[in-house]
Order: C-alpha cells, then structure tokens, then sequence
C-alpha cells in the first residue's frame, strides 16, 4: 500500500461557479442579505434601495421556495428584480445567480442577493458575493449570532431590525452584539427599524461604501 | 445539505490523484475539517459512501475525516486558545481580538492505494 499525499482545499462545483460570477462581477458590488425568515430583508431593501436607485444602477435577486412576492415588492419600489424560486431548496447556489444575471445583464453598479431565510444552509455557498450581511430581528432573541455561529463567521456585518419592538420583548441589544463580536471581531454592526424608519441611514451608507470600493473610488 | 457536493469534490480530486499514480484500488482517503467548516461529518461519511458506489476504483475505500480543533492566538496579548464554544474571547486578557489559527480546513490530506 502507498501513501499518496495531496493537502488541497476540496473547492465545490459550487465554489468554481461563484469565482466564474465573481470574476465577471468585478466592478459590481455583490451584497448577500441573510436571516431567519421574516426578520425584514425585503422590508429593508424596499427602504434603502429606493433611495440608492436614483444614484446608481441596482438589481435583486430574490430567492425563497416558492412565489415571486417578494421581487414583486422590489419591483414595486422601482428595482430592478429576478426572482428565483428553489422549490425544496434551502439556499441559492451559484449557478442560480449567473442564471438570473442572463436576465438582469451584468452593467451594474450594485448586484443585491436576498437569500432564502436560514441562518444555517446560505452559509455554506458562495454566490460571487463580496459580502454577506445578516439581518436579525428583535422578536428572534438575542443569543442568534452564537447560536449559528459559522454565519455569524461568514457575515461582514449585521444589522438589528425592528428596534421600534425593543420596548415589548426582552432583546438586549448591547448583549447581541457582545454574542456576535465573541464569534467575529470584525462584523460592523448597525441597528435599525425599518418601521420607524430609524438607523437606515448608516445601511445607505454602508452599501454606498462597497459600492465605491468596487469601483475603486 | 451541501455534504453531497463536497463528497462529490473530493471523489474528483481522489480519482485524478489515484489515475496519476496508476492505483489500482484506493483503500482510504484522509480528509481535515475544521470544527468551524460547517460541515457535518456523519452526513459527509454517509455521502461518500453512496457516491463511491459509482466508482470501481474506490468503492472499497474508507473515508477517515480528521477533526481539526479550533485554535486561536490573541492579538492583543499573544495567548493562545483552543475553544470548545463557538465564542472566542482570550482566556487571559479577555480581549476579542482573536485570530483563529484552525478550525476552519476542509482539506484532502492523503489517499491510500494499491
Ligand atoms: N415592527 C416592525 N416590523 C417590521 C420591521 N421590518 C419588517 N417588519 C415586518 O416583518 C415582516 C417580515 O418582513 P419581510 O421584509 O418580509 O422579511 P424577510 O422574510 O426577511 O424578507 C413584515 O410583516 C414586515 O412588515 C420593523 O422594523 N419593525
Ligand atoms: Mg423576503
Ligand atoms: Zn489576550
């Protein structure tokens, strides 16, 4: 019997795919939004986006097991959207994203990806994304980031919704951002209610730095 | 979940390594995964076992996962750590500050062949 030594990354069809999307993205910023199911990605996106628009050229694709609600409700806030309907998928892979750029064309400024909600199977894929942000909710308890910390890990920021609801449930917000800084240092964190249209700003601005960053400005 | 695509991968870079060094057999394949990887080992076995089927070369091979523990050195004090829990303060300053050395592999490290 020979031993044969090999120490190589094991890179998924999934992983080629996302440096193929990645590379013909190169001047696009590339947003993944993740969270648990109703924690407010679209209701943040409608927000925030509607702003952006008027100064740069943006599209979504929105992922969820069935119906296009969701790209409706984009499309409605006058974004451009795809969406994509993973039937009993829990994630959007790669290949799903290169096939709503088919669509959507790649002369972008701003490509955004709403995930299907879980914090566990999204984490594990790369869509060519520059980064993933998480989104948690008030109503979801505040241990979330230790509770699923690979995400917690995969994520380069996370934003707290529905701040307006902090008076009605027992949420410490000094506490959750204890718990996420603990699994990753480095996650920027902004809160926000997109109810009372409060912190939406620093998410403006914070899309509007990646953007610039990817143009190289 | 996604145990299936990595099983498949690394089924590729097995079966590449074995023609290149004219196996006849593949007897075991050594894999590292980092506790952080996100990868769940049991269903990584079992993934593997149903794809080698497809293979004559490897379907009496063994898969042997080795779990990489995770480590991480502060970088405000230089203390190193080997966490248990997923939350990675410095046992001795307390700073959160840590870069993680290990944990988060998902390598092939060697095959076994005849
Ligand atoms: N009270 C409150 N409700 C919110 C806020 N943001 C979103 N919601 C509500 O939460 C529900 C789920 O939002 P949605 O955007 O569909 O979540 P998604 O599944 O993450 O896309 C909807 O009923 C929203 O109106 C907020 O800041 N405060
Ligand atoms: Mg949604
Ligand atoms: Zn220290």
């Amino acid at each position: 019997m020979a031993k044969v030594n090999i120490e190589k990354k094991i890179l998924t069809k999934n992983e080629m795919k996302a440096a193929e999307v990645r590379e013909r993205l190169k001047d696009v910023a590339v947003l993944n939004f993740v969270s648990s199911p109703g924690s407010g990605k679209t209701t943040l996106l409608e927000n925030v986006l509607a702003g952006l628009k008027e100064k740069y050229k943006i599209a979504v694709v929105e992922g969820d097991q069935q119906t296009t609600h969701d790209a409706d409700r984009i499309k409605a806030a006058g974004v451009e959207a795809f969406q994509v309907n993973t039937g009993n998928a829990c994630h959007l892979e790669a290949v799903d994203v290169e096939r709503a750029l088919d669509t959507l064309g790649y002369d972008l400024d701003l490509l955004v990806i709403e995930n299907v909600g879980n914090l566990v199977c999204p984490a594990e894929y790369d869509l060519g994304e520059d980064a993933k942000v998480m989104l948690i909710s008030v109503t979801e308890g505040d241990d979330k980031p230790i509770k699923y910390p690979v995400m917690t890990r995969a994520c380069e920021a996370m934003i707290v919704n529905k701040t307006d609801l902090l008076p009605y449930v027992d949420f410490d917000v000094e506490g959750c951002i204890r718990y996420a800084k603990g699994v990753n240092p480095d996650l920027e964190i902004m809160t926000v209610s997109c109810r009372a249209k409060e912190g939406l700003d620093t998410v403006t601005a914070y899309i509007e730095k990646k953007i610039l960053e990817k143009k190289g400005k | 979940m996604h145990e299936l695509g990595i099983a498949s991968s690394l089924i590729e870079i097995v079966i590449e390594t074995a023609e290149a060094n004219d196996a006849e057999i593949v007897r075991t394949v050594t894999a590292k995964i980092g506790r952080l990887a996100g990868v769940d080992s049991n269903a990584l076995y079992f993934a593997y076992d149903a794809v080698k089927e497809e293979y004559p070369l490897l379907k009496d091979s063994k898969l042997i996962i080795e779990t990489v523990p995770i480590t991480g050195q502060c970088e405000d004090c230089g203390k190193t750590d080997t966490y248990e829990e997923m939350f990675f303060a410095c046992s001795s300053c307390g700073s959160f500050s840590v870069k993680l050395l290990t944990g988060e592999e998902l390598t092939i490290s060697n095959i076994e062949v005849d």
